[in-house]
């Protein structure tokens, strides 16, 4: 396939947290408002006058002071973090937006307020106690807990415009992206897309990083180019999976995947498109903020809801993706050392392949990719049994 | 009285035999040592032999 | 008379007193024991008198479980058989031995009250739950009554409903029976990780989930409550707990951040649904003036523990180490106002509290060097760390974080305040009140230790447990600032395969030794191998 016009920029926006669009923004006044995961909705953090930076610590090779704080025996992604604002990485934020979502996570968000690492006067961390289920007293919890410490934060501290108003305009804005990407992500549906998982990882991921305003055109632009791009003659891959787990925020991983054979069809992981970019729907009689906050409550997929209805939505989103997605089977990831994910991994591959008989790989991996042979080993092993399926026509 | 007396003295008997017999047992760990060499390694070796529904359901 | 006959008595069999024996280089408490096993060759000798008062504590306990067999004999019989956890509860004597070594006088009267109170109420429900337990042979009719709960929910809103029996369903086969047994829960562990849980998540959640993919849960009741608590691991292993129980349940979540003020309406929402869950499956209705005698009984542990603590700022405690440690672990997290034999030990403890106060009493026969304060849940293959850390060191465990978990009172007439009493009391459960919700909930150790009198902390570093190594170094930057001795303890929890209870001692060893200078009471408990002991 002919490259991406924007492909080289956009990877080079994924080089460091604080990339050009960023500071681009930052110059013109704007407030960089930093956070760790969908139980923020990122919607809140565009209202006009901010914008949302979802943190990363790419190229981070080593995390020796984080270690010093959290130990080596912590989530690799958190201690990547921390060392990332230690080593100045995020001094361009003015707050952080946290979340007691896992015992790693926030107590690496205290460090940000413990240590003080992000050299930035204004910079402030919130915390919120985000629910662990779905129905209506957890969301009523949500909402205090987002007004609490993220709406009423920007209006005290930043003197955003939080009315209703204001929200339905950051969500028509937030839907807008969300169409733009949804679109480029339908791509992959077809039998022979003509974008890869690794260009749409890459995408997906400057739509999280970068201010909104300043990459949605870029994104309108490789959207049109899409539609006339035309893929390889033959399908290059041996088999679709979907992605699925917690922090992936590494294109090379899902280069990885696809190296080995398997085209990444759909991405259900923290930092993919699902969830992050469904259209929020305001109901008649709703406020916006309510709106938002009932959206990122249902479409949460996070492995610490606890309720049935949760875990069983969990399970089949993925099938729903599998099927939408023509996926022959599933990858769970985990990061080392995460609780949560170390068990849903387990009784997700459990519920995909006995109940819902879809075929299913687990593997945990570290935050960076260092040595990536034994993963390379395991999904060529995966792809292949995948193969063989289809050939003997899946039985 | 002799009656009293006797039965008394068995009684008290007795409670020396049992205190006796108890104490030994429980100053020379007599039961642990029981539990811990004779009884526990035979009820392993029974778990051990369970075939248990092993699955996550 | 009768005293100079025992202090003769005493004399004569000094040399095999093992604290005698350690003062005077020839032995002390290891020279007893068969090496590895944790048997010992013959009981403590502690002098006529407290060993006349072990002895009968011995037969005391004795006579529990035997009732408890006589109680439900086939049950009972069949519970051996079929669940390997109840092997473990075998070696009950042993761990009580093992506790109180080196315990004299009123210290030693105290932990045998504390622990046989402990001894009757675990033999009770053991006999209860059995003969209730559908796997065993009981009918879906009488085991009916029975509501498994997570152990980890304080089950004191139970006592609103007098007509059922609640159960913290993880309590026999993994939260006490580890204590007892180290080699039980990696049995459970492993059978978890065979289905591919990471090895490194809490060993305690890798257990529960082992025992319910072992289907060595009893099955009782008609539904089941889970909860949020203490933290991740937990939440998690609810899932699998959940499916292969297969019943209806209800998930207790109660705020993680539980000090801002925003977090109790939505703790007490939680637990108002909790109890029309119970309501709605049950067939009951919530009996309120119950729930106010339950809370009348937690209020008067609530008031003596509060007492105790005043004491406890002395050096004239006799409520010492695991003597304190596990009583109040297992009276507020599992007995918790629901059994008022537990108010009547209280009564009698606070009293020999005063008394030994007045009399200006030293425990542990004034060996006591260092006053600690221990932070974190045991490793709970080493509950008996606290009696070693004092024999060995002559350091005394004054406190430990799991006894000032929720000690507000509850309002006993007003529903309203009652319930929001009752969900802050939940919401400082186990291993929650001072290690979940915040920083300034662990930061709080040091007010704690300084309150309690106490020159060192002891952090018992579960290295499994991510929200406690994301503190490490802050933790001991802490310490040198403030000027506390400060020592981490590598465990994991209830693997004692990874780190083993010499390795736990090692780290004490070393600080001690190396960083203080100072020499062991008891040499031959500085370094030894009790590997195959339970």
């Amino acid at each position: 396939m002919k490259d991406l016009k924007h492909l080289i920029y956009f990877e080079s926006l994924l080089q460091e947290a604080q990339n050009e669009l960023v500071n681009k923004a930052v110059e013109d006044g704007q407030i960089a408002l930093g956070y760790n995961c969908y139980y923020i909705p990122e919607v809140l953090m565009n209202l006009d006058g901010c914008f949302s930076s979802r943190l990363r610590a790419p190229n981070c090779t080593s995390s020796d002071v984080a270690d010093y704080y959290m130990t080596t025996r912590n989530c690799p992604y958190v201690r990547a973090i921390l060392e990332r604002g230690i080593e100045g990485g995020y001094n361009y934020l003015s707050a952080l937006f946290g979340a007691e979502n896992c015992a790693a996570m926030e107590r690496m968000e205290e460090h940000f307020f413990l240590i003080n690492p992000v050299k930035n006067e204004k910079f402030f961390v919130t915390q919120i106690d985000p629910p662990m289920k779905g129905d209506k007293t957890n969301l009523d919890y949500y909402k205090v807990q987002l007004k609490l410490k993220v709406v009423d934060e920007l209006e005290k501290r930043f003197g955003i415009d939080v009315s209703d108003a204001a929200m339905r305009k950051a969500v028509e804005e937030h839907n807008d992206l969300c169409r733009t990407v949804t679109e480029i992500g339908n791509f992959r549906k077809l039998d022979n897309p003509p974008i890869t998982g690794y260009e749409f990882h890459v995408i997906q991921l400057v739509s999280q990083v970068c201010p909104h305003k300043l990459i949605l055109p870029y994104l309108k632009e490789t959207l049109e180019e899409l539609k006339t791009r035309k893929p390889d003659k033959e399908f290059p891959y041996r088999a679709r999976v979907i992605l699925v787990g917690s922090e992936i925020d590494d294109p090379e991983f899902t280069k990885l995947v696809e190296m080995s054979g398997a085209y990444v069809c759909a991405d259900r992981y923290c930092f993919g498109s699902f969830p992050s970019r469904e259209e929020i729907t305001i109901e008649e009689g709703e406020t916006a903020f309510d709106a938002i906050c009932r959206h990122y409550l249902y479409w949460n997929q996070c492995a610490r809801f606890m309720d049935g209805f949760k875990i069983d939505q969990r399970h089949d989103i993925v099938a729903q993706l599998a099927k939408d997605y023509k996926a022959d089977g599933v990858i769970y990831e985990s990061m080392k050392f995460c609780e949560f994910w170390s068990y849903e991994k387990i009784l997700a591959n459990h519920v995909l392949t006995t109940e819902k008989h879809i075929p299913c790989c687990t593997i945990e991996k570290e935050y960076a990719l260092g040595a990536v042979g034994q993963l390379r080993t395991r999904f060529q092993a995966f792809i292949e049994s995948l193969e063989i399926k289809t050939i003997q026509g899946g039985n | 009285m002799n009656t009293a007396l006797k039965i008394g003295g068995k009684l008290g008997m007795f409670a020396l035999l049992a205190f006796v017999g108890t104490f030994g047992i429980y100053m020379f760990n007599v039961e642990n040592k029981l539990i811990y060499y004779v009884i526990r390694p035979l009820l392993n070796k029974h778990y051990d032999s369970q075939v248990r529904d092993r699955r996550i359901v | 008379m009768f005293d100079k006959v025992v202090a003769l008595i005493d004399k004569k069999l000094e040399r095999f007193d093992p604290i005698w024996q350690a003062e005077n280089g020839v032995g002390g408490q290891r020279s007893r024991y068969y090496d590895k096993t944790g048997v010992a060759k013959y009981r403590e000798w502690r002098g006529v008198k407290d060993t006349l008062v072990d002895y009968c504590a011995w037969l005391k306990n004795l006579a529990a479980m035997a009732k408890m067999v006589a109680s439900a004999p086939i049950p009972c019989l069949k519970g051996f058989w079929e669940y390997r956890w109840m092997g473990s509860y075998l070696g009950t004597f042993m761990f009580i031995d093992r506790l109180f070594e080196g315990y004299r006088n009123k210290e030693l009267k105290i932990a045998h009250m504390h622990m046989h109170a402990i001894v009757l109420s675990l033999t009770g429900r053991i006999a209860y739950i059995l003969s209730h337990d559908r796997r065993l042979g009981a009918s879906e009719e009488k085991s009916a009554h029975l509501v498994p709960i997570d152990e980890v929910l304080p089950p004191l809103f139970m006592t609103g409903f007098p007509d059922l029996y609640p159960v913290p369903l993880q309590t026999l086969p993994e939260f006490i029976i580890c204590d007892v047994d180290q080699h039980i829960e990696p049995y459970y562990i492993d059978v978890a990780e065979s289905f591919g849980i990471a090895a490194d998540v809490c060993s305690r959640c890798a257990a529960e989930t082992g025992v319910a993919l072992d289907d060595a849960f009893p099955l009782i009741g008609k539904a089941l409550v889970t909860t949020n608590m203490p933290c991740n691991a937990s939440e998690a292993t609810s899932m699998f707990q959940r499916r292969r129980i297969g019943m209806p349940d209800y998930q207790a979540t109660l705020a993680m951040i539980h000090n801002e003020p925003e977090a109790l309406p939505f703790s007490r929402k939680i637990m108002e649904e909790t109890i029309a869950f119970i309501e709605e499956q049950y067939n009951t209705k919530f009996n309120w003036d119950a729930f106010f005698e339950g809370a009348k009984r937690m209020n008067e542990q609530n008031t003596i523990e509060l007492e105790k603590w005043d004491f406890f700022k002395t050096t004239h405690s006799p409520l010492v180490g695991i003597a304190e440690t596990l009583y109040k672990l297992y009276e507020w997290q599992s007995v918790n106002g629901t059994d008022p034999y537990f108010n009547k030990v209280d009564r009698k403890v606070i009293k020999i509290m005063r008394q030994a106060y007045k009399e200006k009493y030293e425990p542990y026969g004034g060996r006591t060097r260092h006053r600690a304060f221990l932070w974190g849940p045991s490793a709970v293959y080493y509950t008996d760390f606290p009696t070693w850390i004092q024999n060995c060191w002559g350091i005394n465990i004054v406190l430990n974080m799991d006894s000032t978990m929720g000690y507000n009172m509850i309002d006993t007439s007003d529903k309203d305040k009652a319930m929001d009493d009752l969900t802050r009391q939940a919401e400082k459960a186990c291993m929650r009140h001072m290690a979940v919700g915040g920083w300034n909930n662990v930061n709080s150790v040091w007010e704690w230790a300084k309150n309690f009198n106490c020159d060192m902390v002891l952090f018992n570093d579960n290295v499994a447990c991510k929200g406690m190594n994301g503190v490490h170094a802050l933790m001991e930057e802490q310490a040198r600032d403030l000027g506390f001795h400060f020592i981490f303890i590598e465990h994991d929890l209830e693997d004692s395969r990874t780190i083993s209870r010499q390795d736990m001692r090692k780290c004490v060893n070393n600080y001690m030794s190396v960083v203080l200078g100072e020499e062991p009471l008891d040499p031959t408990i500085v370094e030894f191998d009790d590997s195959a002991a339970y």
